[in-house]
């Protein structure tokens, strides 16, 4: 997912591909992205039990990752197909920004419903490892950019890091879990 | 923290499982604070204690420095 997102941002910067390929390849990572979601939140919780909080999070992902891709599909394909006066525009920008706030939402609701503290202290570890990630990167190549080292890079791409980053965090925890679990032993 | 959650899981011949459904928490849960990786809240202790029927200070003790 990482790798894919680079190759992507490398090849936009240098005008090798245009904003709809872009788009279009873009969703592949965030693809795989909410499949590795779901596996994590399947191994995590085995089958013997999945929270309804579990259940409502995944759901709630879903759905937002399908209506940001949607979103972004029709602002891009809008902006760079019609000719749109600037009120347009505004509405535009905001297909792809509401799903977005409605992910951190689902997020947020997720850690106030999830009634068993371990999966929920968790899930709050691989939070901040992800926003670890925004703030190291973001200063990182903030300032690369400020001495025009790097070329610009969209705000935006704050969510699809931090999301890595929880990943990242995830897989991490759940590793650790399963190097120490002895399993169902009785 | 240590604790006695083993012992007693293995006195009733309780699962790691068995404990979770009684507790109301995932397997995860107690396997990691059985390993003393994850330190219960207040309330989830006086649960597992009232689970085992004993007080808490009979499954948890304070790590000696």
């Amino acid at each position: 997912m990482l790798a894919s997102g680079g190759i992507l941002l490398v090849l936009k910067s240098a005008g090798a591909i245009n904003a709809t390929t872009t788009y279009i390849l873009a969703c592949i990572p965030v693809g795989l992205m909410v499949a590795f979601f779901i596996e994590v939140r399947r191994r995590q919780d085995g089958p013997a039990r999945a929270s309804s909080a579990s259940v409502r999070y995944l759901k709630g992902i879903f759905a937002t990752s399908m209506a940001y891709m949607l979103g972004l599909g029709i602002a891009i394909w809008t902006w760079n197909n019609v000719e749109v006066t600037t009120g347009v525009t505004w509405l535009l920008a905001m297909l792809p920004i509401i799903p977005i706030l409605a992910m951190v939402f689902v997020m947020g609701r997720y850690i106030v419903e999830e009634d068993d503290e371990y999966l929920r202290q968790r899930f709050m570890q691989a939070s901040l490892i992800g926003l670890g990630f925004v703030l190291s990167i973001g200063s990182f190549y903030g300032f690369l950019e400020t001495f025009d080292l790097v070329p610009h890079v969209p705000g935006w791409w704050a969510v699809p890091i931090w999301a890595v980053g929880m990943g990242v965090g995830q897989g991490w925890l759940n590793w650790r879990d399963r190097t120490l679990d002895d399993g169902d032993e009785a | 923290m240590k604790n006695r959650l083993k012992v007693l899981r293995a006195e009733r011949d309780w699962s790691q499982q068995d404990l979770a459904d009684r507790l109301g928490v995932s397997r995860q849960s107690v396997n990691a604070i059985e390993k003393g990786r994850y330190d219960p809240s207040l309330p989830l202790a006086f649960t597992i204690a009232e689970t085992f029927d004993l007080a808490i200070e009979d499954i948890f003790q304070k790590d000696e420095a």
